[in-house]
């Protein structure tokens, strides 16, 4: 057994020579003279590899920028990575990114779990963070000063689904279904924020779990608690089998959902045209709207990547990037990031394809504001009400 | 040249000092890795030494015991859950809620130890299957494991405010852990226990003939797996911060099979490199290589006329796939049988 001693001994002598040798970490440079690098990351394949095209458009975006020659001068270049939507993954490829190839800030980002392993690393590198593709609560309270939140919070949703349902459809029977995460909670709290205002209350309260596949008892529930309007705030698989099993048993309530579920080209497929006459927020213009805006993002999408369907989750990726481009623009040829933060906490009301967006160095929840779509005959997109405020947002009262 | 002359021959750490000379040289090697290697690795390689725990403890029930799981992500989860919570709700150090939480996990291990003294085969892994789901349902459903949102892991004190921030400073906690943890495993193979975990693999009537209790040795080798996995998942925890159920799924509990049998079942060595290769592959395989000059847009032009939108991420998937049927089909010892034939052709090299 002599060489159990010897070994321990070299082991321990290796480890007490290198063990604290701390080593800084640093990132590459997100910029040079030629090319500004972003990029976003998200689920290319795995079971939630739909939402991965999110994470795709900015580079349409890009393209059409460098085309007009880039922002003073510089390209435009996008980096896209595959995490498989596990946070594990999410956070190898963004170190890898950051720190050997140099970005100067991400865009989009899907998945709360990944963002929320990633944010604070990012932040430590100084790199900019603008659009994250979901709504999450910690990312914006508190300000993170590299972060920036396009997404209307679910919480506001729900407050102006419920006001649009109570007082222009006239329909006082509310049930709520929400998925038993923060993302259902949080339209719950918005669907209970503005009945509280009202001193209403709602039939029905049903949390369901987005693994959940029989869902008759809960449309029982609802059909008995007589919710005349039901509002949810679920995965879209879940929505469709709701829709449908209410169908199966001849129950008619109007649905309302959440943004999340407002692809209705999409949704219009998979629920085998039953989409159709539901309701949903939605955080921009319609994707096959005439507006000169997203006839422009439409016509680049065919040239640059003509194999993507454009959808909303397609558009919201170009959506997400606008501020950040925006503010690139407004800093001039002078770039840091110090400027370019500067630039988005001085953004006031800018409006391209999504809503109006205001970030303060105090807060960077940028958007209050949704649209209320309505789908119509194969999966057309028909608009029910423009950009709406919540003017009970709690997070603006200070 | 293999032959023992006596027991204590068998039981020795390294069989010969060539075999101590390389092992110091590979351990030098890893504890000045950051020398040579870019610090934004570390996170990867961190994957890679936790995986290796596991890899290490599931081989002990899946190799050398015989018993099946489909459930270690389970396992994995309640290290992870267990160490931060302990950290987080009852003020622990992490020295001690680390191995708490792995002897937390080991109690299961050693409860789902008790139907495989019944069931067999298919059988087995559908009860562990079942585990390894409820774990993480239960996890899901209620907010005092934070719920589908995840936890925030707490910075990692080793003691007296001495804080490990950087990846580098966590890669060699990790690494000093798994050195031991895969000596300890070395080692217990090599006593009764190691040698009665055998004998159950390849019978358990006969091993109990022979005076094995299985009640003892079944559970304990779902006990052990279960506390290297533990440990792991303690780890994982660290390595990336924040953490939710999500990542704790059955597919989870494949790949740490796929890991095992790609390096080579029963062989410690093998586990260690399977967990290596596996992880790599998957974390970081071409997933950069759309930037590579020339190659790169070749294989986006190849996947985008052949495959669908998503593209490059599509061929990663597939090449993993054949890299792991190629070495089961062509290797079934795995990478462990590719390592031992190399050494046996060098051994009479140059006749």
């Amino acid at each position: 057994m002599k060489g159990k001693g010897r070994f321990w001994a070299v082991l321990f002598t290796i480890s007490s020579l290198v063990l604290w040798t701390g080593i800084g970490l640093c990132g590459a440079p997100g910029f040079d003279d030629k090319e500004i690098r972003i990029a976003a990351w998200g689920p290319q394949t795995g079971p939630a590899a739909p939402w991965g095209s999110v994470a795709r458009a900015p580079a349409v975006l890009a393209a059409m920028i460098n085309e007009q020659g880039g922002i003073h001068g510089r390209k435009l270049k996008h980096f896209v990575r595959d995490d498989q939507y596990n946070p594990a993954q999410t956070k190898v490829v963004v170190k890898e990114l950051v720190e050997k190839e140099g970005i100067f800030s991400f865009v989009c980002g899907t998945g709360s779990a990944g963002g929320l392993a990633v944010k604070d690393y990012l932040a430590q590198n100084k790199v900019i963070w603008v659009g994250p593709a979901t709504s999450v609560k910690e990312y914006v309270f508190p300000v993170q000063p590299y972060l920036f939140s396009v997404y209307p919070l679910y919480e506001d949703e729900g407050s102006i689904l419920t006001k649009y349902v109570i007082e222009k459809l006239g329909i006082k029977e509310i049930g709520v279904v929400y998925q038993n995460d923060p993302y259902g909670k949080n339209g719950l709290d918005g669907v209970r924020q503005r009945l509280d205002h009202l001193k209403m209350k709602a039939v029905a309260e049903i949390p369901v779990e987005a693994t959940e596949k029989d869902l008759s008892s809960h449309v029982l529930k609802l059909k008995s608690a007589g919710a005349k309007a039901v509002l949810m705030w679920v995965h879209p698989t879940t929505g469709v089998v709701l829709v449908k099993t209410a169908a199966t048993i001849g129950y008619k309530p109007q649905w309302v959902a959440s943004n999340t579920l407002s692809d209705f080209e999409l949704m219009n497929k998979i629920s085998g045209g039953l989409w159709e006459g539901i309701i949903t927020g939605a955080f921009m213009l319609p994707p096959d709207s005439d507006d000169p805006r997203v006839v422009k993002y439409r016509e680049a999408a065919k040239k640059y990547a003509p194999e993507e369907r454009f959808g909303v989750f397609f558009m919201a990726g170009i959506m997400f990037t606008e501020p950040l481009v925006e503010a690139l623009k407004r800093v001039g040829k002078n770039l840091s990031t110090e400027a370019v933060l500067k630039a988005l906490n001085s953004m006031k009301n800018f409006q391209g394809v999504g809503p109006k967006l205001t970030w303060s160095p105090d807060q960077h929840q940028g958007s209050d504001s949704i649209q209320i779509w309505k789908c119509g005959p194969g999966g057309k997109t028909i608009l029910l009400q423009d950009w709406t405020v919540n003017e009970l947002a709690h997070w603006k009262k200070k | 040249m293999d032959m023992k002359r006596d027991y204590y021959e068998d039981v020795q750490l390294f069989e010969s000092n060539v075999v101590l000379f390389w092992t110091v040289v590979l351990l030098v090697f890893l504890f000045t890795l950051p020398l040579y290697v870019p610090s934004y690795r570390f996170s990867l390689f961190n994957l890679v030494l936790v995986h290796v725990i596991l890899a290490v403890g599931l081989n002990i029930l899946v190799g050398n015991t015989g018993q099946i799981s489909l459930g270690h992500a389970g396992f994995f989860a309640i290290g992870a859950y267990g160490t931060t919570l302990l950290m987080t709700k009852l003020g622990l150090p992490f020295v001690l809620a680390l191995p708490l939480a792995a002897f937390i996990s080991s109690a299961f291990g050693f409860i789902l130890g008790l139907p495989a003294l019944r069931l067999e085969g298919p059988y087995l892994s559908i009860a562990t299957l079942g585990f390894g789901l409820t774990v993480t349902h239960i996890i899901g459903h209620w907010d005092f494991f934070g719920g589908r949102t995840g936890l925030q892991v707490p910075p990692l004190d080793l003691g007296g405010g001495f804080i490990l921030k950087t990846d580098v400073q966590k890669y060699y906690l990790i690494l000093i852990i798994t050195i031991f943890l895969v000596l300890s495993a070395r080692n217990l193979l090599k006593t009764r226990v190691g040698r009665a975990f055998v004998a159950i693999r390849d019978s358990d009537i006969a091993a109990e003939v022979i005076g094995v209790n299985l009640l003892i040795y079944k559970t304990l080798s779902f006990a052990v797996s279960a506390f290297y996995a533990g440990i792991a998942g303690g780890l994982f925890g660290f390595v990336l911060g924040f953490f939710n159920p999500e990542p704790f799924n059955l597919i989870l509990s494949i790949v740490f099979l796929v890991m095992i049998v790609v390096g080579g079942l029963g062989a410690i060595a093998g586990s260690i490199m399977g967990a290596t290769l596996i992880t790599i592959l998957q974390y970081s395989l071409l997933k950069n290589i759309k930037e590579v000059p020339y190659v790169g847009p070749f294989m986006v032009d190849i996947s985008s006329r052949w495959f669908t939108v998503i593209g490059l991420e599509n061929l990663n998937s597939i090449v993993l796939g054949l890299i792991m049927i190629a070495i089961v089909i062509f290797e079934p010892l795995g990478i462990y049988g590719i390592w031992l034939r190399i050494k046996k052709y060098w051994r009479t090299w140059p006749f």
